[in-house]
């Protein structure tokens, strides 16, 4: 590679969170007149080497270097000025205001010290959509006039219009259609004839592999290898980012056994307070995995409270069929057997500064309760087996939750539910920021639950554990079913992923 | 290279966590008796001796009972995440309360019936308050004060003081030797039930689970509603047990009694190796440990020449600083929600 176009680099590049290791000693050099693609499972560094690279946190140890110059941004804003743009995949624009006000967000003085001419503003806005090929909006709208697919091309248009020389792509095109990808894809080949860099993350290999130059994949924070062109290949570097052969043990391996048709849980026609859910119904079988799919805003990590009776439902209800009784609170839905396992672990599944012990007790208590006593015999032995039977690697159990990696953290709030020998299991992305080695232990608990008539809802924004792991695959969009799929009827990746945006 | 991987992280987890956690969990149980050794040191020096002086160890002792009852059962409260600054105000509500009821009859009894149906009735009303309205509960407790002492102003009209020597005369007076042993048992008997609900029962643990994070503690199933009854319900036990042995001792109630106890009782808590904020670091030990501090700094304080106001003052500073402190230390909020 001509070293003249090299434009960033890191050596050694080192990134913790407490005892987490996010990058491991990463060195990456990133060319100009590229499209540099970062691949990787969720957790492997990916977003983080472009956050710090674009000034949003600063790298623990290591080096970078922009245009041969040492380059240390001490935020998004300085990041930004030097020439680096970034598209996230978190909805960044900000509702109450106009498109073009957007747009210039933080930039209002180029339009007046004290009074913003605003015509102006909306005037260069135009341009700046139009530049992007975003045609047919009035700049002056507000933003809510929009819906989310099209702000995501407004946050484009106003990267782009910065003009950078290095422009990262964050995950953004799974939120988009077809026609909001071909605009991203344009946009990245231009900026690449122009001799400008691009860093591309994305979870689609399909996309990397036919839009990329070269292909980075990351794991667990270690950069593993950087394949070009030629050398990419779907196996190869599938194999490179789960780090061994993908076998059919990763996710579970027998499909072949029929789904009972006792169901054990109704939705009967939902329509949540927050309006993410409308007109929502299904069923859950004993012995199902159910996957709940979708993209982030769909509904169905809402709907995943409502089944533990979390949510306040405007209409409809949700039936514990063996009882008939309905599920309207968490802690009747406890009684009844269910456990839930939040999106939001560290918010609403933990308590952070709270022990191993105290957590696992607070869904188990009343099992051990003699009478109004609990005995700290009872307790010790009950949390010890599940630190024990779930390989929780802690000092102790009295040990804080807070300085646990993320993996050993949701061990502790399944040990909540396994403690409880829980009948119906709601996980809301279980395996989210959790290492490859605790992934595929969560997927084999869920496995051996099934096996032993558990029924489970899986929700996940990752559709390969979806495709792995259930039996039925339920699509969510808008807060309504898309569509449903099953592995006989046969699950594909991409009418999956047509039924979802 | 994976397997590699792996162990260095543990490594790296398990050096971290070691560490850390014997800092923070030493200092934080050693850190309240070091201060309690501290205070008594420093002003038996500067009072020249004065502090430990018979008479004025008995002029304290009555005062720790009095603030110990109140923070060992705020304890509780505390610690499942509510901010209650009303406490002064019902004790001294109680206590009026009582004092009339017992004018009224002529009974010591009833007088004590009265006084723990007082605090209970408060009680329910802080829980409803806590659990059904989405309103910071301290902004509650700030007001439910000021109108504690307007209703206590109402209830007494013209008279500032009422005495019960005349009214009630089935109790003897006790000479100080015979309160300090009754005082000392209710104590000591409600402190061992106040450590037996709390480690023996799962209300503790409850309780540390609200604190520590709300929305958890009722993803895991807690009945949040029942919970907030019962912290307090255990908090106006203490408050009734304080108002009630105040009127044994004093054989008076006014619009002052138990004036400093509200904010003393935060204090010592603080002093007593607590967050405000509660949760998982919260602590039976912290009410009596941090009564007895608090107490101490006011009369070293008060013997040093300082006057009320000044005395207020210092309080103040000590409390900031120690919640300066303490949130270095824990790495907790110290802050209400």
């Amino acid at each position: 590679m001509n070293e003249e176009k090299l434009i960033v680099e890191t050596r050694d590049l080192c990134k913790n969170f407490g005892p987490t290791v996010a990058l491991d000693h990463v060195s990456i050099k990133i060319y100009r007149g590229q499209i540099t693609g970062l691949i990787g499972e969720n957790g492997s560094g990916k977003s983080t080497i472009t956050s710090i690279l674009s000034g949003m946190q600063p790298p623990t140890s290591g080096e970078m270097f922009f245009k041969g110059k040492p380059h240390k941004p001490s935020s998004m804003i300085e990041g930004a000025k030097l020439g680096i743009g970034m598209i996230v995949q978190e909805q960044g624009t900000v509702p109450g205001i106009s498109i073009a006000e957007n747009i210039f967000l933080g930039s209002e003085n180029k339009f007046g010290r004290v009074f913003i001419n605003k015509a102006a503003m909306v005037k260069e806005a135009q341009k700046a959509l139009d530049a992007i090929g975003f045609t047919g909006v009035d700049a002056g709208a507000p933003i809510e006039s929009l819906n989310m697919q099209d702000r995501k091309l407004v946050e484009i248009a106003k990267t782009v219009y910065e003009d950078p020389e290095v422009l990262v792509v964050d995950e953004t095109t799974t939120a988009l259609s077809q026609k909001g990808r071909d605009i991203i894809y344009g946009i990245m080949r231009k900026m690449r004839d122009e001799d400008k860099a691009v860093i591309f993350i994305s979870h689609d290999l399909e996309e990397l592999m036919e839009t990329c130059d070269t292909l980075t994949v990351l794991r667990d924070g270690v950069l593993i290898t950087t394949l070009s062109k030629e050398e990419m290949d779907e196996d190869v570097i599938k194999r490179c980012m789960v780090g061994r052969e993908m076998t059919g043990d990763y996710y579970r391996s027998d499909f072949s056994q029929p789904v009972s048709d006792e169901v054990v849980l109704k939705v009967d026609n939902i329509t949540s307070g927050f309006g993410m859910l409308m007109n929502f119904s299904m069923e859950l079988h004993k012995g199902e995995i159910l996957g709940i799919g979708g993209l982030s805003h769909c509904g169905m990590h809402e709907l995943g409270k409502a089944l533990f009776g979390e949510m306040k439902l405007l209409e409809g209800e949700v039936v514990d069929t063996r009882t008939g009784d309905k599920v309207n609170s968490a802690r009747g839905a406890l009684l009844k057997g269910y456990g839930y396992v939040s999106k939001d672990r560290d918010k609403e599944a933990l308590v952070l500064t709270a022990s191993i012990a105290d957590n696992i007790l607070a869904a188990g208590y009343d099992k051990l309760q003699k009478g109004l006593f609990l005995l700290p015999g009872d307790t010790k032995k009950y949390v010890n087996g599940l630190v024990d039977e779930l390989s929780i690697k802690c000092a102790s159990p009295a040990q804080d939750v807070q300085y646990l990696s993320g993996g050993n953290k949701q061990k502790v709030v399944f040990a909540k539910w396994v403690g409880r020998n829980c009948d119906i299991l709601v996980l809301d992305c279980p395996t989210r920021g959790v290492d490859i080695g605790v992934k595929a232990a969560m997927y084999q608990l869920i496995d051996r639950m099934r096996r032993d008539g558990k029924s489970i809802v899986m929700i996940s924004e990752e559709l390969t554990e979806l495709i792995g792991m259930c039996d039925r695959l339920l699509v969510l969009k808008d807060g309504q079913l898309a569509g449903e799929f099953t592995h006989a009827g046969g699950m594909n990746e991409n009418q999956i992923i047509d039924v979802m945006i | 290279m994976e397997k590699d991987l792996n162990a260095k992280l543990e490594e790296a987890g398990r050096k971290k966590t070691a560490s850390t956690k014997i800092d923070a969990r030493l200092v934080g149980n050693i850190a309240p008796y070091a201060g309690l050794v501290l205070v008594v040191v420093v002003f038996a020096i500067l009072t020249k001796g004065a502090l430990l002086s018979v008479s004025n160890l008995q002029g304290m002792s009555s005062t720790v009972i009095l603030t110990a009852m109140c923070a060992i059962g705020a304890v509780f409260v505390f610690g499942a995440g509510y901010f209650d600054m009303s406490i002064g105000g019902a004790v001294c509500l109680a206590a009026v309360l009582g004092a009339q009821a017992m004018i009224a009859t002529g009974s010591f009894f009833v007088g004590f019936l009265a006084v723990l149906a007082v605090s209970i009735v408060l009680a329910l009303l802080k829980s409803i308050l806590a659990a059904y309205v989405n309103v910071p509960f301290f902004i509650f407790t700030i007001i439910l004060s000021s109108i504690f002492s307007a209703l206590v102003l109402v209830l007494m009209g013209n008279e500032t003081t009422i005495y019960l020597r005349n009214a009630v005369k089935p109790l003897r007076e006790f000479n100080f030797t015979e309160m300090s042993i009754i005082s000392v048992v209710v104590l000591a008997a409600f402190f061992i039930f106040c450590v037996v609900v709390f480690k023996f029962t799962p209300l503790g643990l409850k309780a540390k689970n609200m604190g520590g994070n709300i929305i958890s503690a009722k993803q895991s199933g807690i009945d949040t509603v029942k919970t907030t009854v019962k912290v307090f319900i255990m908090s106006a036990l203490g408050v009734a047990l304080a108002a009630f042995l105040l009127l044994l001792r004093t054989r008076t109630a006014s619009a002052s009694t138990a004036g400093t106890v509200g904010t003393d009782v935060m204090v010592a808590l603080v002093l007593g190796g607590m967050p405000l904020s509660g949760g998982p670091r919260t602590k039976i030990s912290a009410g009596l440990v941090g009564a007895v501090t608090i107490t101490v700094l006011n009369s070293g304080l008060a013997i040093l020449g300082l006057t009320t106001g000044q005395i207020q003052i210092a309080r103040g500073l000590v409390f900031i600083v120690v919640v300066l402190v303490s949130s270095l230390s824990y790495r907790s909020k110290l802050l209400p929600r």
